[in-house]
């Protein structure tokens, strides 16, 4: 019941979102678009069809040149530079390039997240541990980036993301870089990770996951929504 | 942990380019050197100035047959001077009597015959301000041939000297000084890009998952303001280990001047040596961290 409550209530909307850089190109045009807790939403498009345009939006880490973003209930918009940090706090993300540190160890990467956002060491190690064992990465606590697999390195960048239990976790192309079988078992995580509450928004190439999945699907090209499917394939 | 997290961050960030941040500890050290060393000499001028306002006398030689009640008339307008702080009357005989009295303590000067006594009664004027000596000199020589006063001697040189060099040493010491600091802006700021540009990294993961700017700010600016306080530390030692013999020459050097700094002065001169250092590389550091995340 609870779960079903926490459905359902609009966490992520776009509101006549456009979004030009000052180089004239339109990342952006007129996007309306609405994501609800528990959703686990695919973003597909080819290269520089406004995927990567959008997730930056989220995160404000940029601007939309007009419309409105609201994100988990904040205007993203108009809220005041001070209030970015909280709203990430509340927006996990991972990348293609998984960005760890290269001289701290798995644990330190994930709980660096907590520590630098004010928390306490002891805080920082209970909830590293819990991050770790949700990604099946306690054994590897203690090893640097470079001692680890692809997976296991995307996997320590889930981790980081999911530390501070956010109520959103975004991933661009979190399979870009690994192999097939690699790939998979890092979307069973992400799935796994939406299943215990976790709205997912997912920007990918991978047409054999999207259409394995049958999640919804928002499909962009030249800036635009030109499809949004509740159970959707990669391609039309 | 947050206390721990930033002076951990800062101390590797200062030992991570050891040659560039002893390069700037040694630049902020040499500013701090000229600042200290342009406090104590300004502080030992001013106590220079200050003795010898105290000692600025003009003469007024009055006529040996001027009338008593004029002389008491001409130093009651004097003293009506708001810049005169004092007039004594000097009779013909006091002034024999310091004479003698001089003449006693001193084997080359021999006083031969006492009969007849050449010196002329004279009012003693003492100035509070050695500034509104050339006014009030001017003043006063009005006054000569007009049957009371008949000279009026003044020795302004050694004041006005003084004066100058303590004008031109506080301009061309704050001249040298603000350049100094310039300079050690310049290369805190740029120890503290690279040190920026080093943690570039960290710093974006940071933002990425929510850190505070003063988050990210703080191990930069603690690593500006240990630059600074290492610089700080040098200097006070060579300051303390210079002191003596400095002092001893420039006593030497300027001769019967008092120049004796107290515990107190000491203490206000680290303090303020240590104040400028943690500002400079305080202020460096948030400048340059500022530039990066304004990016």
């Amino acid at each position: 019941m609870v779960a079903l409550l926490g459905r359902g209530i609009q966490l992520i909307t776009l509101d006549d979102v456009s979004k030009r850089y000052p180089n004239g190109t339109d990342a952006l045009r007129d996007v309306d678009l609405e994501i609800d807790s528990g959703d686990f939403v695919f973003l597909v498009g080819s290269s520089g069809a406004g995927k990567s345009s959008l997730i930056r939006l989220l995160i404000r880490e940029e601007l939309p040149s007009s419309g409105r973003v609201w994100v988990d209930g904040q205007d993203v918009v108009r809220m005041k530079h001070s209030a970015v940090p909280k709203l990430r706090r509340r927006v996990g993300v991972v990348f293609q390039d998984f960005k760890l540190l290269p001289r701290k160890t798995v644990a330190e990467n994930v709980g660096f997240a907590l520590l630098v956002t004010g928390h306490s060491g002891e805080e920082a190690r209970e909830e590293t541990e819990r991050a770790l064992a949700l990604v099946g990465l306690s054994q590897r606590r203690g090893h640097f980036p470079d001692q680890l697999s692809g997976g296991e390195k995307q996997r320590t960048a889930i981790a980081r993301a999911l530390v501070s239990r956010p109520k959103i976790l975004i991933a661009d192309e979190p399979t870009g870089n690994l192999d097939p079988v690699t790939s998979w078992e890092i979307i069973k995580l992400l799935v796994r990770v939406n299943e215990l509450g976790t709205t997912l928004v997912m920007a990918t190439h991978n047409a054999e996951i999207v259409n394995a999945l049958r999640r919804r699907v928002v499909h962009l090209d030249h800036g635009m929504v030109v499809r949004d499917e509740r159970e959707g394939q990669y391609a039309a | 942990m947050r206390l721990e997290y930033v002076a951990t961050t800062a101390a590797q960030g200062f030992w991570r380019n050891p040659v560039m941040s002893l390069a700037s500890t040694f630049t902020v050290g040499l500013m701090l050197l000229l600042f200290a060393f342009f406090l104590a000499t300004d502080r030992g001028l001013q106590a220079a100035v200050g003795v010898l306002e105290s000692k600025v006398e003009l003469a007024l030689f009055l006529e040996d047959d001027a009338r008593v009640s004029d002389v008491l008339d001409l130093r009651a307008r004097i003293e009506a001077d708001p810049a005169v702080s004092r007039v004594d009357y000097v009779t013909k005989e006091q002034a024999m009597a310091r004479l003698v009295d001089i003449a006693s303590k001193r084997p080359d000067i021999q006083i031969v015959d006492t009969s007849t006594n050449p010196l002329q009664a004279s009012l003693e004027v003492k100035l509070a301000h050695a500034q509104d000596a050339p006014r009030v000199t001017a003043a006063l020589r009005e006054e000569v041939g007009k049957g009371v006063v008949s000279d009026v001697v003044d020795n302004p040189q050694v004041v006005d000297k003084l004066l100058t060099i303590t004008r031109v040493l506080s301009f061309g010491g704050l001249a040298v000084l603000a350049m100094m600091l310039i300079v050690a802006l310049f290369v805190i700021v740029n120890t503290i890009r690279i040190a920026v540009h080093a943690r570039r990294d960290e710093i974006e993961i940071m933002k990425l998952v929510g850190a505070t700017d003063w988050f990210v700010r703080w191990p930069f600016i603690l690593e500006g303001m240990l630059v600074g306080a290492l610089g700080a530390v040098a200097a006070t030692v060579v300051v303390l280990i210079a002191a003596g013999p400095v002092m001893g020459a420039m006593v030497n050097f300027i001769e019967i001047l008092p120049l004796s700094f107290g515990a107190t002065f000491v203490w206000q001169l680290v303090g303020s040596v240590f104040a400028l250092a943690l500002a400079v590389g305080g202020g460096g550091a948030m400048l340059s961290v500022r530039a990066h995340l304004a990016k």
